[in-house]
């Protein structure tokens, strides 16, 4: 059967409870092909049993329940399954499991959380703020996985006085920070105007870039390696590129 | 603002500066602007394969030493700059908000005095910490001959310090910098070292270099060999405590008789940085990779030269080795060897397994077993063969019509 929930923590556990003993179960928090004959149940998250679920997990093993935190944020279409697989083997074997890396599902869980790691690391480094008129800050980005709260995070912590704007475009929301809350909001397209030294600034950082490099050492290949073609067109040094 | 051709010029006087890593520091906001994390972070990547991580510029490149090798010293023709504490502030708040920039990375070229320099660059990173609030990364060069009290103090406010070795000996130092001296660079780097002690000793309040110190060399300008330098980098590991030294394979920017003419090989200091990991990481000591007077391989990498020189050590079984021999393995990373430690209590381990977790087996699978099992070549002289051929796929590059002379040469004769 397959269990569908709605992408958060709660509704992930209510949903395991319901299908940990199903062999065949399969979760799911988006749009899914059914198989032949199978068939499908809307889980309604409920806290109270999600809450029993996750004091056993935290039982078995302290550092899962952030693990699964961090899996939800994934954008990878197979997520769901991964998660089940890697929640069910601490739930069979009882305690934890992350270091039985010749299993399948562990190492799957593995390089999903690596994935989203990587990922905030590489965006903590390339997302790009442009300020507005009203001294508002606001970035363009468009992760793999969906990350902008954890960014959010991030940025409030490193600059707690300017109020600012991360727009995710792929996903069509923001997480919005005004200098005391934070805000998480659906966001299609944005008008911004920009403040009158924010071009001048643009064009030193551009000027700064280029010279910097040592042209007579031209690595492209490795720069490429290090930096994916497909972050750069949000950042400002890539413009006309 | 600064003006485009001042920060121009300041920046190109600085780019030969290898360091621009933002890493070591814990340091929190404390209602300001900026924080660092202990991991660093990569801002941007230039062509040249480097990452952008701090706002890496000269304070001024007017100097009156007259190094051989640099394109600021004395007497050169160049346009000169120097920029005021204030643009310089005003520029890493500006590029800061933006997350244009981890932090800041300051240098000078020796303007009026060592001292006048380094009360400049002092003041500079004193704005921002005070005025500017900002909790951000700096790090400052220390400027040779300048005064303890001024270095002392600028340790408080800066993440990192580093004075540069400039060359691996005394008398390549006397003969290419005559103003500077082994003292003048060995001595400050060696008070800070003692004094960040006392401070830890102490548990003071505030900060004192929590990201420590570095330093960097060139190689190719002068005629010391890879294991000098590699003896020297351990002793400066071992007695000023450093974190890193950078090696900076050699640019002829500027015309010397004292000079080579031909630029120092991207390779060796490929090889160089290797060797630093091995020491640092691996357990390795210098005496071991390099003999004195020799130099690294090009042919392999270090850890598989060792291995080559080494065959009573393997195969090794990686269901048993303990961790300092796994980590000898050639192949075999840190991360890896870690993996696998933990792997094999639960279960074991298989080259299907390793494969599957990511351990590279190309290079490893000559020297281990699993259960037993060897799929290496069983002929050393085969094995040094594949190996050989591995690295020349991996250093191997499409000629152009304008390649430079020495990559032409090297399709002729095969050499690296």
């Amino acid at each position: 059967m397959l269990y569908r929930y709605d992408g958060t923590k709660c509704g992930f556990l209510t949903a395991f409870c319901r299908a940990f003993q199903d062999k065949a179960a399969r979760l799911s928090s988006g749009s899914v092909q059914l198989a032949l004959g199978e068939t499908c149940e809307d889980v309604t998250a409920d806290a109270a049993l999600a809450e029993r679920a996750e004091k056993r997990f935290l039982s078995f093993d302290g550092g899962c329940i952030r693990e699964l935190e961090r899996m939800l944020h994934s954008g990878a279409p197979d997520k769901d399954e991964v998660i089940f697989n890697y929640f069910r083997m601490i739930a069979t074997k009882k305690r934890p499991v992350r270091e039985m890396l010749a299993e399948d599902a562990v190492r799957k869980a593995e390089d999903c959380i690596l994935r989203i790691r990587v990922e905030i690391d590489h965006m903590k480094g390339f997302l790009r703020f442009m300020e507005t008129k009203s001294g508002a800050m606001y970035a363009l980005c468009s992760p793999d996985n969906d990350i902008i709260d954890l960014l959010l995070r991030h940025f409030r912590a490193r600059m707690p006085h300017f109020p600012f704007l991360i727009h995710d475009v792929s996903r069509a929301k923001a997480a919005i920070w005004d200098g005391a809350h934070c805000y998480f909001a659906p966001l299609g397209r944005a008008e911004i105007e920009l403040s009158d030294d924010e071009c001048a600034w643009q064009t030193l950082w551009r000027d700064y870039y280029k010279s910097v490099n040592i042209p007579s050492r031209e690595r492209l290949k490795q720069m490429r390696g290090y930096l994916p073609v497909r972050y750069m067109k949000f950042m400002n040094e890539f413009f006309g590129h | 603002m600064i003006s485009e051709e001042k920060l121009k010029i300041l920046t190109n006087g600085a780019k030969y500066d290898v360091s621009c890593s933002s890493s070591g520091s814990h340091r929190k906001n404390a209602d300001g602007l900026g924080n660092a994390a202990a991991p660093g972070c990569c801002h941007s990547f230039t062509p040249d394969g480097r990452c952008i991580s701090l706002l890496k510029i000269l304070m001024s490149n007017d100097c009156i030493f007259c190094c051989k090798y640099c394109v600021n010293r004395a007497g050169e023709d160049v346009p000169r700059a120097t920029a005021t504490p204030e643009e310089l502030c005003e520029l890493v708040i500006d590029f800061y908000k933006r997350n244009y920039i981890e932090g800041l990375f300051l240098s000078s070229a020796v303007f009026v005095s060592p001292d006048h320099t380094m009360e400049r660059l002092l003041l500079t990173v004193k704005k921002l910490r005070t005025e500017y609030n900002f909790h951000g990364y700096i790090h400052l060069k220390g400027i040779p001959h300048a005064d303890g009290a001024l270095c002392r103090e600028a340790a408080t406010y800066a993440d990192r310090m580093s004075y540069n070795i400039e060359l691996p000996s005394e008398h390549s130092l006397k003969l290419l910098a005559p103003q500077k001296s082994k003292e003048s660079l060995l001595l400050p780097m060696r008070s800070l070292s003692v004094q960040k002690r006392e401070f830890q000793l102490e548990k003071r309040k505030g900060h004192f270099l929590p990201a420590g110190q570095t330093t960097q060399m060139i190689v190719g300008a002068s005629p010391e060999s890879d294991g000098q330098i590699l003896r020297l980098s351990q002793s400066l590991y071992r007695a000023n405590g450093l974190k890193r030294v950078y090696y900076s394979a050699y640019l002829p920017v500027v015309h010397d008789s004292l000079l080579p003419e031909r630029a120092g090989g991207q390779l060796r200091e490929h090889r160089l940085y290797q060797a630093d990991w091995l020491l640092r990481f691996y357990g390795f000591e210098a005496e071991e990779i390099a003999p004195a007077d020799g130099n690294l391989s090009l042919e392999y990498d270090p850890k598989c030269a060792w291995a080559l020189n080494h065959p009573e050590c393997f195969p090794v079984e990686v269901n048993r080795a303990p961790l300092e021999l796994l980590l000898r393995v050639p192949g075999i990373g840190a991360r890896s060897a870690y993996k696998i430690m933990n792997a094999r209590k639960y279960a074991a381990l298989d080259f299907e397994h390793l494969s599957k977790m990511r351990v590279v087996l190309k290079r490893a699978k000559h020297f281990i077993t699993c259960r037993g099992k060897f799929f290496g070549a069983k002929n050393e002289s085969t094995v040094k063969l594949l190996l050989a051929g591995e690295e020349t796929k991996r250093n191997a590059e499409q000629l152009s019509l304008f390649s430079a002379r020495e990559t032409a040469l090297s399709a002729l004769t095969g050499e690296l």
